[in-house]
């Protein structure tokens, strides 16, 4: 389902590959440069983290694969830890974990905000203003707040910092799909259904479903690194994943004792961070410009 | 220790009496050391607010810049490097660029120290806060005067024949900053959430390395307590934030 803006983004980019067009929107997409390199890193993240036995040198965990604190060499090209475990492989198994964590929290946030947006958007009366008097108070409350609340609550562990950062999101999308179903529901073709005698469900799921998803798509992708950058966060705080796990905050939290006899510990971890939440960011921002082409809200 | 925290009652009661007791100002006693939660929470305050100022400061002055010059240049290769820089920044983790930053001017160049709480072991935390708070605020900015550099009002001081400087400074500046003075609100309390990180990062004393400690000690009066006080610091905020808002739109007028 295009919205019509998308639609008319087709003829804009004169893409060579022509066996896009087919795909309009994909094309447009691909126009934007910055999203075509964040797509390529979000591969490399997803074939990193589905190969990582196969293309790791070592176990991430095995002790002594090489010397202790050995600084970036041929045979251990990101350096051994305190430990002599190897980081590029620690790195690359790593991405398991990264892409784990935010697929799992942003499908809990989404799940629950799209759920609560769209009842308290469809619903109206005093549903609507309990459920969204409610999320305006838990968003006050800021996401970092409610993921340390949670994890307060929960105990400290890497299934916990996802909970908590999939929760402490939830107010957010909540606001998008209330927001994205309130205008929909206003359009003439679901007044339309409803003049027609749609029920319900069919109103919910055939009509307004379509219609509010593809924003949320562009919130959803732009949320996988913010959940990536929380649960690291709270993972380097020693909230989330722990030590030996690869998990990249947590990395980034034991290699900070060795800062200054081995920064190869610190530099890594923290480069695979930004650039996978860099990817979804480009992704996303892109995205977002394909479906709005005036792209005011850059 | 059960009657202690009151665990004996039923929960309901449980909510009453520590809402009562909070507006009497009492925030009850720590679980380690038995020392009252508020006083605690008092003395780490003022440090996470120098903190979360100074960042402030330093995102603004950097963001608001280079947001403007994007705008007026848009379209050209600065536009484009410093859109580019925005977005790495905006992706950089906190921790990372504090990691960074303090091996390069704390343990490589030794002209910073490491911790401490001066006012030199405030410049590493703060610049590390403000710099990725800085790259959220040029997009912003730069979004948003090129709303208003497209607008007619623009258009017609221009045509009548004020300088370039007056129009951009003057008009276009001022109109501009209204979205930008809205997201302050929530660019300050996403701050404060970062603080809690940095400060961990650098060993800087404010309520979030107390809170993070509070949390492994699982003193529970002393985290519900920072809670609390960092939603009054949140809603505060946003209310200076609403104020600020109608004294630079007068179209809005709270009555």
């Amino acid at each position: 389902m295009h919205s019509p803006a998308a639609i008319e983004t087709t003829s804009a980019p004169r893409s060579r590959r022509t066996w896009l067009s087919r795909w309009p929107f994909v094309a447009a997409v691909f126009a934007n440069r910055g999203a075509a390199i964040g797509f390529v890193l979000v591969v490399v993240l997803v074939v990193a983290a589905l190969l990582a036995p196969y293309i790791a040198p070592f176990e991430p965990t095995r002790m002594g694969a090489g010397p202790r604190l050995a600084a970036p060499s041929l045979a251990h090209p990101f350096g051994t830890d305190e430990f002599g475990r190897d980081i590029l492989s620690r790195v690359i198994h790593g991405s398991r974990l990264t892409l784990q964590i935010g697929l799992i929290a942003v499908g809990i946030s989404l799940t629950a905000g799209l759920l609560i947006g769209l009842t308290a958007a469809y619903a109206g009366g005093w549903l609507e203003r309990i459920l969204m008097r409610g999320v305006d108070v838990i968003f006050s409350f800021t996401e970092t707040l409610i993921a340390l609340a949670a994890v307060a609550v929960l105990g400290p562990s890497l299934t916990n910092a996802m909970i908590a950062v999939g929760i402490a999101a939830i107010p957010f999308y909540a606001r998008v799909t209330y927001g994205v179903t309130l205008v929909e529901r206003n359009k003439p073709y679901f007044e339309a259904a409803v003049a027609a005698g749609a029920a319900h469900a069919r109103l919910l799921f055939i009509h307004l479903l379509p219609n509010i998803i593809p924003p949320l798509i562009v919130v959803a992708t732009l949320g996988v690194s913010t959940a990536v950058l929380a649960a690291a966060a709270l993972s380097f705080l020693g909230l989330g994943a722990q030590p030996p796990s690869p998990e990249w905050g947590a990395m980034l939290a034991s290699g900070r004792e060795f800062i200054s006899r081995a920064p190869w510990l610190m530099v890594f971890p923290g480069l695979a961070i930004a650039l996978s939440v860099l990817a979804f960011n480009l992704l996303g921002d892109g995205i977002r410009e394909a479906l709005d082409p005036r792209q005011r809200k850059a | 220790m059960r009657r202690q925290l009151g665990l004996h009652l039923p929960i309901w009661e449980q909510y009453l009496l520590y809402m009562s007791r909070i507006l009497q100002g009492d925030f009850g006693y720590t679980i380690r050391g038995n020392q009252p939660v508020l006083e605690l929470l008092l003395t780490r305050l003022p440090n996470t607010l120098y903190l979360a100022t100074a960042s402030l400061v330093i995102a603004m002055a950097i963001g608001l810049t280079l947001g403007f010059i994007a705008a007026y240049k848009r379209g050209t290769w600065i536009d484009t490097t410093l859109m580019v820089t925005a977005i790495m920044g905006v992706s950089l983790p906190h921790f990372w660029l504090g990691l960074l930053l303090l091996f390069l001017f704390s343990v490589q160049l030794a002209w910073l120290p490491v911790g401490g709480q001066g006012f030199g072991s405030l410049i590493l935390p703060a610049v590390t806060l403000g710099l990725t708070n800085a790259a959220i605020i040029a997009r912003l900015t730069r979004s948003s005067m090129i709303d208003v550099l497209n607008q007619d009002f623009v258009r017609t001081a221009r045509a009548k024949g004020l300088p370039k400087a007056i129009v951009l400074f003057r008009h276009a500046l001022r109109a501009g900053m209204v979205p930008v003075v809205t997201m302050l609100g929530l660019q300050f309390t996403y701050m404060m959430g970062g603080a809690i990180v940095v400060e961990n990062v650098f060993g800087w004393n404010g309520l979030g390395r107390m809170a993070i400690q509070a949390i492994f000690q699982r003193d529970y009066p002393l985290i519900q307590g920072f809670i609390l006080i960092f939603a009054i610091l949140v809603v505060t905020v946003s209310l200076i934030v609403d104020l600020l808002y109608a004294l630079l739109d007068p179209r809005i007028r709270y009555r």
